[in-house]
């Protein structure tokens, strides 16, 4: 190489260099690092001035798994006839016939919500015992209503799975989910007892007499429920903040301008002609006779719109008194004494000035019992809980022919009395077979 | 630390280069201060050394390394020169005049010194190459004192009378239609003096110094021509000039892609251009003007409403998680691709809507724009990074020439009417009432000159476009103002802006039960249970606004000051903000309280670009450009709110008017940065091998990854420069090319979030995001190789380009374990995907007689998608059928299928059956120009689009529903008859209720479309005196073919997404309508 070109080369050389330093510079001093507000990042979380969030967190979590399980469930189990729509705010086909296939989307996202609000409940527990330490952790008002939503989540999945799966784990027998609530609403109970906040006591009581009911467990189960005043009430709220948040039984056959389900066809709406139960209430508009859309193979039907969930923001009722009530009677009817288990029935009854219900034995007890508790806690999604539970235990007593499946009622004849593991589950998890 | 460490270590690494470069530069000053004297004012460039050597090489790359290898800028026009003219100069030693004497001998071009420029020209007629030794204005060939140079400058400078002027005037046509070439340049070489010819060719060049000048004029596409004429004081020359269009144009400068600039015969991809002056129709919009032009470009409509955006792929899909919209920017500045967000309520359902977006790129008026390049996948977007993997189109804005104003004027009218797109005894599917024959105009005015070093253009435009449906229509004010300056040679300031006003009104539409679509196409199966015209008209009180500002704005800078060496700056801004406004009035039939949501939107894109380039002479034959530079883009996204309900009474509310208010927030800010570093070197002109990589980082990676590197290599070969080459066999340049590029995850989803959420007036968390620490962008590696060929004199072109794309750490949303908590999905670098295909673009001028003419064009493109890995993930849907399967398109439309449809016995099912790409997998443009007498033109383009699959959710939802469907007009009739026997496996499946399910309405979407007739015809062939008007007729998207299993609708229809859906499907939408325009264009 000459002279000229070794110049040549390490003149040129020099300005690209010149100019790569200044842009390594510039990109060295070049901050990436955005904050963007928002979203919180985990940490975050630990603050103590964030914890009622996280508690609020859980319940909200609550709520809206219990919404979509209540509206589905309402149609599975015929609380309602559906009446229409199948879209956002609708049913879908095989819920409209009572099924719930394990690879359909709606059952996986029911069980995601669901899911969610355990895990959210009890991660967020231990969330606030690293946070704050075993002391203040105990002295935790918080942490005792924490508890309380664990209970009540585990108890709306041990309701309405077939099966549990922990955190990943592998498929357990649906009991492990009342297991669970039964100690977490334990907990809650001896926390709020030495915190002295009696409403959150009273709720885990009345959550904990229902888990025992559902494990067996009557007498415990009586014992609490004795504990639970008659006109107690507990109940998640609903908002209209966002339409994951409005009460779904409601919004969905509300004629804005959906008229996705009906009492038509369902036992309550004969009830309701006759009785006048104002638990059962529902009404119709001569204007807007039908539903928005055919259903099933029957064309359009009437639209009687139920009436127990006025608007979007109406509550549901996770535990009652009256709920309390009718565990007694149903754990004396289990101890054969049905006469006095219709005393506390009927009690209710008149209570809201339905005329008492007549039994003859044992069997017709249970009949009574079952619809009463049907209509006790109509669409607050429990009933498919009741049917399993009942079906399971082979309980004496006999459902109305609109709540079986065939005939009238229009339900498939497989109808699920459980969401079985969904295929969210079955893909992600390793421990549960795709196909099992 | 870590990030500490790292900006120590740059920075220290960038002062050492800093100082060494310093060093370097003071040393090579001194020792070379011979060479820089050469250039100050007195002294000639001609004097400088040469440095050449050349060995029987072609003329005009002797000329080429001349100027590289001395640093002396030469001028000169490539076509005009003797291709086959071997020239040999052993001129290491010698001054660039003396090379130039050497190498111009025996040819009919002589040498001009002008300024700190040669200009090399042809040697005037009457003049013969013997005879310039006594011309006063031509230096001599074999000039040995260097002192005759000057002279010779000396007696040009003086020979021009400057006291006295002269006038020049005429017109530019293209040679072989001798159609008017609006907007060509046309120059007096070696002057500031220079002018754009009008839309019918004409232009004037006014205060030109009498005396022999050089005329040039230039176009896009066209071979420049130069004319040597002589002007007389106070009198008026007349030129004409006749473009010939360039077959391959390899020496046109292209900047998409390459660092800086770069000519065509350098670059080793494909780039895709369309050139606006050959575009005869009126181009309402982008989306229009990109549509069926660019082989593997696809334009999908979203609606035929008003102000609706089109999705634009590339080479199909390249991300299955993030957007696959490519990088658009706008005279080098980055702007928003991606669709304006869709208008609908923060709160409440989220169908209440329009159901329609529109896109930003509409935001730029068409008759702005010069040109645009598209580089179409990773082997060509190295350079622009972690964001370009989905392809790049760049837009050029006109500029102003020096000299005399020229205006132009456009004024459009039109109709736009909706074509059938369901069967014959429903044809608009029960929307006659609704539909009409719509109105559309437009107007545009522009002028552009300059004077001295300022050039400028400056033009208005506005919009007014009805839709077919009631309360459907578009409103668009448009400005922009493109400046240049250039103070000095070595410095030139460009800044362009434009400003665009639009409203947007439309229909309620889509899946939405508020909306028209739905209850007129249900009837009285409606959610109003009233099929009657004044029921269902109550929604039309629901009002739908999207009011738009945009600005884009951006300054670039030029600045070279020494020979060989560029450098660039741009820095720009797009601001995209959107009013979003819906109202359901007090009263409104489905929502009787009223409700009303305004959303005030906006998206800022900040981008700061370097690019530099030095160009060295290694040996001979051999030379280098190296480039470098660096780019950081900053985008922010922001969205504020209202929601309100249950006003008090009748009136117009506002947010405050509700008895129930909210409100909402986001924000956004993404920020990517990078450098990039790229050496070309060229052998012989005619070899050219490039190399380089990119370096980004992103604030969306996660917090355990480092920078990313992309590499580029690419090489082409123009073989018909080779001296084995024979003139008739035209030109051939071979070219391949390899890249990567990237897709930056979005804002949150490397780091694990908890959502702020309201819960009846308490805060709340909700899970969020699980995050990924280890999350970085998805890489495309692309390989691409092709030629470019002009055969039988330039009559026939064929650009062909074979790719292979690979797409590896793919961004997949993976979906989490649902008892784990966190339902939702979690991006993680998991995936592999490829694209492979063809593209064919090729034309041949058929005939050409006279004044008559018939030109074919041809595109032809094949894509084909394949998820190569999961990642161990399980299969995933993305909504739409469209799922993500090993083996399988991206995304293949999953579902059941009906094997025995046409078959009189109950269907036959076949689960999971995988249909196809949701993409086009062939897209074929053909399109003619026929030429008439008169300078009359006739042209027509059309689009066949095939091998994809949608699914069609309109029919689903009604047909699931009861509602009595035009599709199973046979099957209602045979049921009526109690002939249900008789009935097809695919009518019971889709005619009866109770067996209705959406896998039955999966359709192959095949279509071809008669994009575009248009007769253009000059107004001087009708009426006296009008030769600078030009009329235009045109139809456009007014005849379609569709597949025959595809039984209603349109495949030109998408859903409540709109443009932004991932998987396309058919929702409850018009079609795009026909629309028929007349056009005057006037220029003066």
């Amino acid at each position: 190489m000459d002279v000229w070109v070794r110049k040549s080369v390490a003149r040129s050389l020099s300005v690209p260099l010149a100019a790569a330093g200044v842009l390594g510079l510039g990109v060295a001093a070049c901050d990436l690092s955005v904050t963007n507000p928002g979203p919180v990042q985990d940490d975050f979380l630990n603050n103590p001035a964030a914890h009622a969030a996280v508690v609020n967190g859980m319940g909200r979590d609550l709520g809206q798994a219990l919404n979509y399980i209540s509206l589905t469930t309402a149609s599975v189990t015929r609380e309602v006839h559906p009446a229409g729509s199948q879209g956002a705010f609708g049913i879908l086909l095989p819920m409209q016939q009572g099924l719930l296939p394990f690879d359909h989307s709606q059952t996986s996202s029911h069980w995601n919500m669901a899911q969610r609000a355990r895990w959210v409940s009890e991660a967020g527990i231990r969330r606030l015992h690293e946070a704050l330490g075993p002391a203040a952790f105990e002295a935790s008002p918080l942490v005792a209503q924490a508890y309380l939503w664990a209970g009540y989540a585990n108890r709306l999945l041990g309701e309405n799975m077939c099966q549990a799966v922990i955190d990943g784990g592998p498929a357990e027998p649906h009991a492990v989910y009342f297991e669970r609530a039964d100690s977490n609403f334990t907990r809650a109970a001896a926390l709020a007892q030495a915190l002295g906040l009696g409403t959150v006591r009273t709720a885990a009581l009345a959550g904990r007499a229902s888990t025992r009911a559902y494990l067996g467990a009557w007498s415990a189960a009586g014992s609490d429920a004795a504990a639970v005043p008659t006109d107690f009430v507990y109940e998640i709220p609903y908002f209209v903040i966002d339409t994951d948040q409005y009460n779904r039984v409601y919004w969905s056959s509300a004629n804005q301008p959906f008229r996705a389900h009906t009492t038509w066809n369902t036992v309550y709406a004969s009830y309701y002609r006759v009785t006048e139960d104002p638990r059962t209430a529902w009404d119709e508009n001569p204007d807007v006779p039908v539903g928005d859309a055919n259903v099933l193979d029957l064309g359009r039907v009437p639209w009687y719109f139920q009436l127990k969930h006025a608007d979007r923001e109406s509550p549901i009722n996770l535990s009652s008194g009256r709920e309390m009530r009718l565990i007694e009677a149903e754990a004396l009817l289990r101890d054969g004494q049905w006469q006095q288990a219709m005393q506390v029935v009927n009690a209710l009854r008149t209570s809201v000035g339905m005329a008492p219900w007549d039994a003859a034995d044992l069997t017709e007890a249970w009949t009574r019992l079952k619809r009463e508790r049907g209509i006790e806690l109509w669409l607050e999604g429990r009933r498919l809980g009741d049917l399993r539970r009942w079906q399971e235990g082979g309980t004496p007593g006999a459902l109305h022919p609109l709540e079986e499946p065939g005939g009238a009622s229009n339900l498939h004849a497989d109808r699920a009395l459980c969401f079985p593991i969904p295929l969210s589950e079955r893909e992600t998890n390793p421990n549960i077979p795709i196909n099992g | 630390m870590r990030s500490l460490v790292g900006w120590m270590v740059a920075s220290l690494l960038g002062l050492a280069m800093v100082s060494f470069a310093l060093a370097q530069d003071v040393a090579a000053a001194a020792q070379e201060a011979t060479v820089e004297s050469a250039a100050r004012p007195g002294i000639s460039i001609l004097e400088l050394p040469a440095r050449l050597v050349v060995d029987n090489t072609p003329l005009p790359r002797a000329l080429n390394a001349l100027q590289k290898r001395s640093g002396v800028a030469l001028a000169f026009s490539p076509s005009l020169l003797p291709k086959h003219h071997p020239v040999s100069c052993e001129c290491e030693q010698l001054t660039v005049a003396q090379a130039l004497d050497r190498i111009l001998s025996g040819t009919a071009f002589r040498y001009l010194e002008l300024g700190r420029q040669v200009l090399i020209e042809p040697i005037p007629h009457g003049r013969r190459a013997g005879a310039m030794l006594a011309s006063a204005t031509v230096l001599p060939f074999e000039a040995s004192e260097e002192s005759a140079a000057r002279a010779a400058a000396a007696v040009l400078r003086e020979s021009a009378p400057v006291s006295l002027t002269g006038t020049i005037s005429g017109r530019v046509v293209e040679a072989r239609t001798q159609r008017p070439l609006s907007g060509s340049q046309v120059s007096i070489t070696g002057t500031g003096i220079g002018a754009l010819a009008g839309s019918d060719g004409r232009f004037q060049l006014q205060n030109v110094p009498s005396g022999p000048v050089t005329v040039r004029a230039q176009m896009i596409g066209f071979a420049a021509a130069e004319r040597s004429v002589t002007v007389t004081a106070g009198g008026i020359t007349t030129v004409d000039f006749q473009l010939v269009e360039q077959a391959l144009a390899l020496d046109e400068v292209v900047v998409t892609g390459t660092a800086g600039q770069a000519r065509r015969r350098e670059v080793g991809n494909t780039i895709g251009q369309i050139n606006m002056a050959q575009v005869a129709q009126p181009v309402v919009n982008v989306d229009n003007l990109l549509q069926a032009r660019v082989a593997g470009l696809s334009v999908m409509r979203s609606s035929g409403m008003a102000g609706s955006g089109g999705q634009i792929r590339l080479r199909g899909n390249v991300s299955v998680a993030m957007s696959n919209q490519p990088l658009v920017y706008v005279d080098g500045v980055r702007i928003r691709s991606d669709g304006y967000p869709r208008n609908v309520s923060p709160a409440g359902h989220q169908g209440r809507s329009n159901n329609d977006v529109a896109s930003p790129l509409n935001d730029i008026n068409p008759a702005d724009i010069e040109r645009v390049e598209v580089i179409k996948g990773a082997a060509a977007t190295t350079l622009y990074g972690t964001e370009a993997a989905a392809g790049v189109i760049q837009i050029f804005t006109k500029r102003g020439a020096t000299g005399a104003a020229v205006w132009s004027a456009q004024v459009d009218q039109g109709l736009s009417k909706l074509r059938p797109f369901a069967p014959s005894d429903a044809p608009f599917l029960y929307l006659d009432p609704w539909l009409k024959t719509a109105h559309t105009q437009g107007y545009a005015i522009s002028v552009s000159g300059g004077s001295g070093d300022l050039q400028y253009f400056v033009s208005g435009g506005y919009d007014d476009n009805e839709g077919v449906l009631p309360n459907d229509w578009e409103k668009k004010y448009l400005l922009r103002g493109n400046f240049g300056f250039s103070p000095s040679s070595t410095l030139r300031f460009q800044w362009n802006s434009s400003y665009t006003n639009n409203t947007i009104s439309n229909t309620p539409a889509g899946n939405n039960s508020h909306g028209l679509m739905l209850n007129a196409f249900r009837r009285d199966a409606n959610f109003f249970g009233d099929g009657s015209v004044e029921t269902i008209s109550q929604v039309l009180d629901y009002e739908i606004y999207n009011y738009i500002d945009r600005v884009i704005t951006g300054a670039t800078v030029d600045f070279n000051p020494i020979p060989r060496q560029t450098n660039r700056v741009t820095v720009g801004y797009d601001l995209a903000m959107s009013q979003m406004r819906q109202l359901r009035p007090f009263g409104f039939a489905l929502a009787p309280e009223g409700i009303l949501s305004t959303i005030r939107w906006s998206n800022a894109t900040l981008t700061a670009d370097y690019a530099g380039s030095y160009d060295l002479g290694l040996t001979r034959d051999l030379s280098s450009r190296f480039s470098w530079g660096g780019q950081a883009v900053s985008t922010e996204e922001i969205s504020v709110a209202g929601y309100a309900e249950d006003f008090p009474g009748p009136g117009v509310p506002t947010l405050t008017s509700g008895a129930r208010t909210l409100s909402f927030e986001d924000r956004i800010r993404v920020v990517n940065a990078g450098l990039f570093f790229q050496n070309l070197l060229s052998f012989r002109d005619r070899y050219f091998l490039t190399a380089g990589f990119r370096i980004d980082g992103n604030s969306a990676f996660g917090e355990d990854f480092g920078l990313q590197l992309y590499p580029k290599v690419s090489a082409s070969y123009v073989v018909s420069d080779e001296s084995f080459w024979r003139e008739p066999w035209g030109q051939l340049k071979l070219r391949a090319a390899y890249g990567q590029s990237g897709r930056a995850p979005g804002a949150f989803d490397a780091v694990r979030t908890w959502n702020p959420l309201g819960w009846g007036g308490q805060p709340a968390f909700g899970p969020g995001n699980v995050g990924n620490a280890n999350l970085g962008p998805e890489r495309t590696a692309e390989l691409e190789f092709g030629f470019d060929a002009a055969l039988l004199d330039g009559r026939v072109t064929v650009d062909f380009t074979r790719y292979h794309q690979k797409t590896s750490e793919a961004l997949f949303a993976v979906r989490q374990i649902p008892s784990l908590g966190f339902g939702s999905s979690q991006l993680e670098n998991v995936g592999e995907l490829e694209n492979r295909g063809i593209e064919i673009s090729a034309t041949a001028a058929l005939f050409d007689v006279q004044n008559w003419g018939l030109d074919v064009g041809l595109n032809v493109s094949t894509n084909h998608s394949k998820v190569l890995s999961l990642g161990g993930a399980p299969p995933f849907s993305l909504g739409s059928f469209g799922w993500i399967v090993e083996g399988h398109p991206v995304p293949v439309i999953r579902g059941r299928r009906i094997t025995n449809p046409q078959e009189k016995a109950d269907p036959i099912v076949e689960n999971e059956h995988f249909y196809g790409p949701n993409q086009p997998s062939r897209i074929i443009g053909p399109r003619a120009t026929l030429r008439l007498p008169g300078n009359v033109m006739l042209t027509a383009r059309g689009e066949h689009q095939a091998g994809h699959y949608v699914y069609e959710a309109g029919s689903f939802n009604s047909l699931v529903r009861g509602v009595v469907w035009p599709t199973c007009t046979n099957a209602y009739r045979l049921l009526e008859a109690g002939q249900e026997d008789q009935l097809t496996a695919l009518e019971r499946s889709r005619c009866i209720t109770a067996n209705v399910a959406q896998d039955w309405f999966i359709y192959p979407a095949d279509f071809f479309r008669l994009r575009e007739a248009t007769l253009s015809v000059p107004v001087g062939a009708l009426v006296p005196r009008t030769d600078r008007a030009t009329l235009v007729l045109s139809a456009r998207d007014f005849w379609t073919w569709k597949n025959a299993d595809f039984p209603i609708m349109d495949p030109e229809v998408g859903s409540n997404e709109g443009m932004n859906a991932q998987v396309r499907q058919i929702g409850e939408h018009i079609p795009p309508p026909a629309v028929f325009t007349a056009s005057l264009r006037v220029s003066f």
